[in-house]
Order: structure tokens, then C-alpha cells, then sequence
């Protein structure tokens, strides 16, 4: 009976997978997402990249929750942020993981930089995923920066008057560039209506496109780790090589007599052709 | 030079390991599913476990309401800006603010763009084969390091009174 | 997969491209860059401003210490956002409607200076902060040349820094300004004294004192407009 029911269920289940493989090609592109070998030795460097990849999925998730109950004006701005922290069901903890992963975001992306940068793995043909990643990093810088305003709390205000009056001082543009940032010449509504919207709007749909072009780029030239990855090939690669300059000298011995080899390289030469 | 992307070349047995293709494929390499996600989410769950405890054990801030008028608040960024803030220290007056500010700040991002193009040798991944480039990147990060441990400890010695 | 088919552009398909590229672009472009500048437009093109013009009351000029600046809060009416009729409206009941920008002004008397300092080296020096004689007589009903006595002696100040803008506060034990951020410091008069700001305290220009005594001032400050075409603002 259970082996009947097995089996139709899975003939029904095979039915349904190939349905959707025809009709989509979904299994396939599965498959190949899932199947896709990666080196193995730096398997938990690797895990810096997707760390970074799962805070920021944390960041729009409980974005999109925050939202439910935040109101962007300066006079009922804090209010609703105090509301999700204390009224709220749960609101200390979406609040609680926007900030949090937001800071661990901060820390991963320092160190997945850090990693790529020590590893080369930059190098070609991976240039274009580093340009990709440097856009992603002042994106997120963005977002950190607009997000803070947000709260409309002292630290988060103050914090974002210094930021704005730094972008005063650019040169030549600076005037424009706060006009642009405040809204106007003050601080007040616009202000936050426009981070709001550069926050909740403008970032994220910049950020979510490019973080798909950044594991485009990753699965086309593959994962790079580290040279230690590379370790025995490279170990061949420079056998081979040694072999073909000895295979030179032993051209060079015939048609010109002896030629001047020193000691520790005869002797090491000879020891390879015993081998 | 434009190597294909791992484990897509030729199979193992008739490649003949050259400069150009040696990096083309780790020596060893597991599927991504099921080994590598396992890790991932290993990594994932303990950040996600983090944020939940984080999160009763030490609330997201919320200070007074914003107050544009007070004379005793003393404002302080966030602790990945720390370095930035601190450097700001180091470059009184209307030119030097600019330039501190904006203009180096700039210009390192214009060099972080610029990276695979200034370091360009193909053959030399390890750090300790490429100095120069291993140097600046220590001295980056000491400097970030230094920077950040001045702000922390300028705040900490602020003045109360 | 068919094979790619590359069809020759004819000259009439170059120009229908053209226009529809021309018509969507400048539908899709002008007018959103427009709407997102539109403070820039504003500002700096047209040089309005959102806060408003008038004279804001701030407090009675006796009760300034003669050793100890104070600090005085002023609401300014600020049209931004909510447009110009709730702002300008009279008779709005609610407050939360009439949004103003509250800023702290520090007031203080003028203390001479002996000798005039160096941006970027030294400070004035000065010498001791002078109050008016007329306000232990009296603190309103000031005569024209009383009032003018006073102005010549009262420093209105903003308490934004003049580097990152920051609040400044009062530093006793010192006798200077002190801001938290980046440590500058700032005379009594508002004068740079030490610290990464690259000028003295925002003045407010246009201050005056009114016969009942109280201090009154317009949301303008002594900015230099033609220093390297920046406009820092004051919070």
C-alpha cells in the first residue's frame, strides 16, 4: 500500500518536474546553479562573500517589515520608531536585526575586501566583479549614511548635519550638493522625506540589480580563492617548466660541448634523471 | 589569457598544465550544493542567531528626539566612520577640510576603482609575490586601524563637563 | 534557437529610433531631474529661501551675565515640504502644521580686543567682556542711542560650528567655546582660537533690540559668500 502511494507520488512528482523543466527549463538552470563546482580548500573564506550577501537580504527583508510601521515626517518620525521598539509584537527584534546586520554587514564587507584583495583575486579576468564590488561598497556606505538620518533621535540627526556639511566643503559643487541633501536651505521635512526616499527607494533598487551582476560575474569566471587553491598544479606547471630548461641545457651540451652548469644544479639534475 | 570559468576547460587527464591555463581550475573542488551552502548556512544561521540575541541584549539606539536647538548633545558617528571622522581632525581650514574631506577621500575611491588595472601581472595571486601591492594594502589598513582607535580614544577622554 | 537575423537599419528606421529616443529621453529625463534638483533651482539659482524673512523674537538682553555667555532657542517659520499656506497662515491652530527651525543663539558681551590674532596660529587676545551700564538701571524702554549702545556690545552667535556643525557649548573652565566634535575652539566674541574650523562662530547679521527690551533677529548670518563658492550652512 505505502509502496503504491510512493510510487505515484513520485511518478506524480516526476511528472511535475519534467512539466515545469519543459515548460520553464527551471530544473536545468537549478541544476547548473547547484551543481557548479567550486574549489574546495577556501570552502569557509567563501562564506565572508555569502555572509555579506545574507545580512544585506536581511536588511530588505526587515526593511520591507520597518515599514509597516514607520512614517517619514519630523514630527512623527520618532514616535513610530519608538512605537516598533516597544508597542509592536516582535518590533525590538526586526528593529533589532535591521541595525544589527546592518553593522555586521559593515564588518563582512571590510572583510571579504580584505580577502579578495590579498588573495588577487581581483586579477583578470575578474576585474569587472572588483568594479562591480567598489559600487556595491559606496552603495552601501549610502545606505548607512541616509539610514541613520531616519530615526530623527540626536545621534542619527547629528550625525547626518556633520555628514551633510561635509558634503558642503566639496569643492566647487559643495553649495549644490547640500541644497540637494537638505532639501532646501534648512534642515527640516524635506530633509528627511528625502533620505527617506533615497533610503527606502533609490539605493535598493541600484543595489539589488548590481548584486545580481556581481554573482553573475562570479559564476562566469568562477570562484577565486586563494593560490593555495592552485598549490599542486602549480607544482606541476614548475616541474614541467624545470624540465624543459634542463631539456635545453642537454641541447646546448650536445652542439657546443660542456656548457658552465653549477654544482648544486648538475647534482640536482642528476638526481631528477635517476628518478 | 581569457581562461574560461572553473571546470569548464579540458578534462584533467589531457590538459597540459601551461602559464596561461594554470589557474583555470582549483586542484580540488566540491559542489557548490551540498558543501559549500552547508558552510554558508552554517555562517548565516550563527550571524542570524547573533542579531536575534544582539537585539534583546543590547537594543538598537533610540536617543531623545532629534533637537536642533541643544548645546549639550555631543554628537558621535557610527563606528565604521570613526576613521573618516577622525581624519577630519588632521586637516584644519577652508582648503585643508576640502581636501581631507572630499578630495582625498575621492581619490582613494577613484584608486579602489583602479585596482586590477594598477596591479596587472596575471601570474602573481599570492600576496607575498606582489609586495608592493600587499604593502599598500597593510598600510590601508593600519592607517583605517590607527585612525579608528584615535576617535575611540578622543571620545572616551571627551570633557564631560 | 533560430539563428540571429541582422536586418539592414534603413535610414527611415534610423530617424523613427531617433525621434522616439528624443520625445521618451527628454519626457524621462528634464522633467525628473528638474524635480529632484529643484532645491538646487531654488537656492542657488533663484536664491529663495525656506526659512522665513521675518524678525523672530529670541529674549530680553538684561538677562545676559556680563562674564557668561547664555543661550537663547528661536523658532523660525519654515516653508518646506508643507507649502507656503501653512506656514504663512495666521490662523493655524495646530502647531504641528507650522513647522519651524529651532536654533540655539548664544549671547554675550564683547569683550575688546587688545590685540588682533592669527587664523590658523593664534587668537585675539582679549580682554574682559563688557556689559551696558544702562541695563543695571533699567531692562526695557530703551532710548534710540541706548539701543544702539547695546547692539555695539552684544555678540549674537549660533551655536552651529563654523567646521562640521556641531553644537558648541560653553566651556567654564576655559572661558572658550568648545565644540564636541573635532575640539574646536572658539572666543568669547566668536573668534577662532585653536581647532580644525576655518573661521570664527556664525553672527547673525541682522539683530536689533526693541523698546520693550527683547532681542530680535532675521535668519541671515555673516557668511562670506565668495570663499571658494561654498555656502556652509548654518543648521
Amino acid at each position: 500500500m505505502i509502496g503504491r502511494i510512493r510510487t505515484q507520488t513520485s511518478e506524480a512528482s516526476q511528472f511535475l518536474v519534467d512539466w515545469m523543466e519543459h515548460r520553464t527549463g527551471i530544473v536545468t538552470m537549478l541544476e547548473h546553479f547547484l551543481y557548479e563546482p567550486v574549489p574546495k580548500r577556501g570552502a569557509w573564506l567563501y562564506t565572508l562573500g555569502s555572509a555579506v550577501l545574507f545580512t544585506i537580504t536581511l536588511q530588505f527583508l526587515t526593511g520591507i517589515l520597518l515599514l509597516f510601521y514607520y512614517v517619514p515626517t519630523t514630527d512623527h518620525a520618532w514616535n513610530s520608531v519608538s512605537y516598533i521598539m516597544n508597542d509592536a509584537y516582535f518590533g525590538q527584534l526586526i528593529r533589532g536585526i535591521h541595525y544589527w546586520s546592518a553593522n555586521f554587514l559593515m564588518a563582512f564587507i571590510g572583510l571579504h575586501m580584505g580577502q579578495v584583495f590579498f588573495s588577487g583575486g581581483y586579477k583578470a579576468p575578474r576585474e569587472l566583479n572588483w568594479v562591480v564590488g567598489v559600487i556595491l561598497l559606496l552603495l552601501v556606505i549610502g545606505l548607512a549614511f541616509t539610514g541613520y538620518l531616519l530615526r530623527w533621535d540626536q545621534d542619527g540627526f547629528w550625525a547626518s548635519v556633520v555628514g551633510m556639511k561635509i558634503g558642503s566643503y566639496s569643492p566647487f559643487v559643495g553649495g549644490y550638493v547640500v541644497h540637494f541633501l537638505l532639501g532646501g536651505d534648512a534642515v527640516g521635512p524635506a530633509t528627511l522625506s528625502r533620505f527617506f526616499a533615497i533610503h527606502v527607494w533609490l539605493l535598493p533598487a541600484a543595489i539589488a540589480p548590481l548584486i545580481g551582476a556581481h554573482l553573475y560575474l562570479l559564476r562566469r569566471h568562477g570562484v577565486f580563492g586563494s593560490e593555495f587553491e592552485y598549490t599542486d598544479r602549480l607544482a606541476k606547471l614548475h616541474e614541467r617548466q624545470r624540465m624543459e630548461e634542463y631539456a635545453r641545457y642537454e641541447t646546448v651540451e650536445e652542439d657546443e660541448g660542456e656548457p658552465y652548469v653549477g654544482r648544486r644544479d648538475r647534482a640536482d639534475r642528476e638526481g631528477y634523471e635517476e628518478e | 589569457m581569457y581562461a574560461p570559468a572553473t571546470g569548464k576547460a579540458k578534462p584533467v587527464e589531457e590538459e597540459v598544465i601551461t602559464e596561461e591555463n594554470v589557474f583555470e581550475r582549483p586542484d580540488e573542488t566540491i559542489a557548490f550544493f551540498p558543501g559549500q551552502v552547508l558552510k554558508d548556512g552554517y555562517v548565516s544561521t550563527f550571524i542570524l542567531i547573533a542579531c536575534v540575541v544582539l537585539s534583546y541584549a543590547a537594543p538598537a539606539p533610540l536617543t531623545a528626539p532629534a533637537n536642533t536647538a541643544t548645546v549639550t548633545y555631543v554628537p558621535r558617528p557610527e563606528w565604521f566612520f570613526f576613521f573618516y571622522e577622525q581624519m577630519l581632525m588632521f586637516f584644519p581650514g577652508y582648503a585643508l577640510i576640502s581636501f581631507g574631506a572630499v578630495v582625498v577621500p575621492t581619490i582613494f575611491i577613484g584608486l579602489l576603482f583602479a585596482v586590477p588595472w594598477l596591479d596587472r601581472s596575471p601570474q602573481h595571486y599570492n600576496a607575498i609575490s606582489r609586495p608592493f601591492a600587499s604593502v599598500v594594502g597593510v598600510l590601508v589598513v593600519i592607517v583605517i586601524v590607527l585612525n579608528m582607535l584615535l576617535a575611540v580614544s578622543r571620545i572616551m577622554n571627551f570633557p564631560t563637563s | 534557437m533560430a539563428e540571429l537575423q541582422k536586418d539592414p537599419i534603413t535610414r527611415s528606421d534610423f530617424l523613427g529610433f531617433g525621434v522616439m529616443g528624443a520625445i521618451v529621453g527628454a519626457i524621462l529625463t528634464i522633467p525628473p531631474v528638474a524635480f529632484v534638483l529643484s532645491p538646487i533651482i531654488k537656492t542657488d539659482v533663484l536664491g529663495e529661501s525656506d526659512v522665513g524673512t521675518g524678525w523672530v523674537e529670541v529674549g530680553p538682553v538684561s538677562k545676559v551675565p556680563a562674564e557668561e555667555p547664555t543661550h537663547f532657542v528661536v523658532s523660525f517659520p519654515i516653508q518646506q515640504v508643507y507649502g507656503t499656506k501653512a506656514v504663512e497662515n495666521p490662523n493655524v491652530q495646530d502647531p504641528n502644521e507650522k513647522f519651524t527651525l529651532r536654533n540655539a543663539i548664544w549671547l554675550s558681551w564683547k569683550a575688546p580686543i587688545k590685540e588682533q590674532g592669527r587664523q590658523g596660529s593664534n587668537g585675539d587676545i582679549i580682554g574682559k567682556p563688557e556689559r551696558p551700564k544702562i541695563l543695571d538701571q533699567k531692562s526695557s524702554g530703551f532710548t534710540e542711542s541706548e539701543r544702539k549702545e547695546i547692539m555695539s556690545k552684544l555678540n549674537v552667535l549660533s551655536n552651529s560650528c563654523a567646521h562640521l556643525g556641531c553644537p558648541v557649548r560653553w566651556n567654564e573652565e576655559k572661558q572658550l567655546y568648545l565644540c564636541p566634535c573635532h575640539g574646536g575652539l572658539y572666543d568669547i566674541n566668536g573668534g577662532w582660537v585653536g581647532g580644525p574650523p576655518p573661521r570664527g562662530m556664525y553672527r547673525y547679521t541682522d539683530a536689533e533690540v526693541r523698546e520693550d527690551g527683547k532681542l530680535y533677529v532675521k535668519h541671515k548670518f555673516n557668511i562670506e559668500p565668495g570663499l571658494n563658492k561654498q555656502h556652509p550652512y548654518v543648521v
